[in-house]
């Protein structure tokens, strides 16, 4: 599949301003911060790319990066084969980005004058403009609020018009910076499978995503990159990112009519990290196995022949967040 | 012809935001038309001290009225060519706009003439204010061509912008204290003649004051339209100080666009374009 942006050996730092004047007449600076450590990954035309991290990981670096916001300091960057330094206006003209930024709009200007004036930014004539906002609007659910001020949106739909504007120019590249933080679950929702429309369309979006949320970014991401102090530590699919990296799960077992100590007596000693508590007129045991194991259904069979009688079983499998807890460990370790 | 029409599309899009943030402040533009008119009677009654017992070697300054009400609507217009673009990069950047313009494409040319461009409507409006009260509350009368007196107003104006944009290079890079705004901003209305000749400055403080005088484009500027609508000078009578305007733009519109260039492209080596 073609690539829609293309990262090579990419390095961030930022320097400390006046860094020669500092160095003459010896002001003491703080040092310059780097941002990013060779990052190189690919995206796929047409693809949603997560890119998950901790704060001051590097990810809203990398984003302005591909934005032409920020230039590197080493390294490529190519949107749709165009130079993010070299051909930036052209870059620019096939990407859009929603922060969660808001006080990048006018807040004295109505939602309609706001995506008037950045449409025409972007060239659009007057009669495209008017039907490409119409159309967005729509979208974003933002009709009744088309004539109200900017400043008197919630913060949610701030969020919205973000988005709605950064797709204007119909960008068949889309960066979105934590797309859905202030927005309620259902809001939230609708934002994801909003997205997750715009690459399965006639006209497919590239999507680069960046998020804390992780189980947006397994829910709507094809892959995902992980970043770490500004180096890319793992690329792949959120399901092979898992699996490489929780060899565990947790089982949580609810029983009924069971005492505390009759499970005890049935499961002490023959499971790791068993947990048995009483909850009203509930028996909860907790305990980890190996993904797979025999050790579920060995717990089961014991408590069932023992008399209990099992309300629930819930698997807690690893996620994305177990993978950035281990890197970050691995960094600590390191 | 397409890249005009975009162009034309842009700078019209920036004018209607600008005054669509106007209008939502709208006590603002009747306060202003009102201290212009302020002004115009204070300077009208200023003048009356002097009237039947002024005498002066000055040909310009016999009616010091007239000498002020030509210059001030045009110090006006030359201050916002000097700076419209810095303070609406420093706007921007403390709205927190300028990221969000900077991701359209734009290109830097095509941003120094949109931001300034509603700035310019508003000044020539202001300009036309002063000149107005002047001739319909107070009988003050213009003479000579009033073409030749746009053709200086464009060339100081550009020579401004010129000396603007590099004080908005600063604006991008420094944030503040910018040394171009004190320089040109408060010494143009010191040194370049629109309260008095330059040339009794020189002859009671030094020939030193002569100097900076001649150094800043705005006593140009303003020299020319005083030839022009007060001594009523034709284009070959008041070809000198026209000429000088045309080298100091020659040199200086080239040089600061590379200079602005390079300051967008600092900003965004240090990622500081948002930082105010």
């Amino acid at each position: 599949m073609p690539v829609a942006i293309s990262i090579q050996n990419v390095s961030k730092t930022y320097p400390v301003p006046l860094a020669g004047v500092r160095q003459r007449f010896r002001i003491r600076s703080r040092a310059p911060v780097e941002a990013l450590k060779e990052v190189s990954f690919d995206v796929r035309e047409g693809e949603i790319f997560g890119l998950i991290g901790r704060n001051g990981a590097g990810k809203t670096t990398l984003t302005k990066i591909v934005a032409t916001l920020v230039q590197p300091t080493e390294g490529v960057v190519k949107v749709a084969g165009f130079d993010s330094v070299r051909d930036e206006e052209r870059v620019r003209a096939q990407v859009g980005l929603a922060s969660a930024e808001e006080r990048s709009f006018y807040w004295r200007l109505t939602v309609e004058q706001n995506l008037t004036f950045f449409s025409r930014l972007y060239g659009l004539g007057a009669r495209d403009a008017a039907r490409r906002i119409e159309e967005l609007v729509e979208l974003f659910e933002l009709t009744e609020l088309r004539r109200r001020r900017f400043g008197e949106l919630s913060t949610g739909n701030k969020q919205r018009m973000s988005v709605a504007r950064a797709l204007l120019n119909s960008p068949p590249v889309l960066l979105l910076d934590e797309p859905t933080r202030s927005l309620d679950p259902l809001a939230a929702a609708r934002m994801r499978e909003l997205i997750g429309s715009l690459s399965r369309g006639a006209r497919r979006v590239t999507v680069l995503l960046t998020s804390h949320n992780l189980a947006e970014v397994e829910e709507l991401c094809e892959r995902v990159a992980v970043i770490s102090r500004g180096r890319i530590r793992a690329t792949d699919t959120p399901q092979n990112l898992r699996a490489e990296h929780r060899q565990h799960e947790r089982i949580r077992v609810v029983l009924r009519d069971f005492t505390v100590e009759r499970a005890r007596q049935l499961l002490s000693g023959a499971f790791d990290g068993l947990e048995i508590t009483g909850e009203a007129e509930q028996t909860v045991v907790i305990f980890t196995r190996e993904v797979g194991d025999e050790r579920l259904d060995r717990a089961l069979r014991a408590l069932h022949d023992g008399g209990a009688r099992v309300v629930s079983c819930e698997t807690e499998r690893g996620s994305l967040l177990d993978v950035l807890e281990t890197f970050e460990r691995e960094e600590n370790g390191a | 012809m397409r890249s005009l029409l975009l162009l034309l599309g842009r700078v019209r899009a920036f004018v209607v935001r600008d005054f669509q943030l106007a209008v939502s402040y709208r006590l603002e533009f009747f306060m202003r038309i009102l201290s212009i008119l302020f002004v115009t009677t204070t300077l009208f009654f200023i003048s009356r001290i002097f009237k039947d017992s002024f005498s002066t070697p000055f040909e310009q300054w016999r009616d010091p009225f007239l000498a002020w009400i030509t210059a001030l609507p045009f110090l006006n217009y030359f201050m916002v060519g000097f700076s419209s673009l810095a303070n609406a990069i420093r706007s921007e950047q403390a709205q927190g706009t300028l990221e969000s313009v900077l991701m359209t494409p734009i290109n830097i040319p095509t941003l120094i003439v949109s931001s300034s461009a509603w700035d310019f409507v508003q000044a020539t409006f202001h300009s036309f204010l002063y000149l107005f009260f002047g001739w319909a509350l107070f009988g003050v009368e213009y003479r000579g061509n009033f073409l030749l007196a746009c053709l200086f107003l464009l060339l100081t104006t550009l020579v401004l912008a010129s000396i603007g944009i590099l004080s908005a290079s600063f604006a991008m890079v420094f944030k503040r204290g910018d040394p171009l705004g004190l320089i040109i901003g408060t010494g143009s209305a010191l040194f370049s003649g629109v309260f008095f000749p330059v040339q009794l400055m020189s002859e009671m403080a030094g020939s030193g004051f002569r100097i900076v005088s001649r150094l800043i484009p705005t006593t140009y500027g303003i020299d020319g339209i005083r030839r022009v609508l007060i001594q009523g000078q034709t284009f070959a009578e008041a070809r000198q100080p026209l000429l000088t305007l045309l080298a100091y733009l020659a040199v200086l519109l080239p040089f600061s666009l590379w200079v602005f260039s390079r300051a967008v492209r600092r900003a965004k080596r240090e990622g500081s374009l948002i930082q105010y």
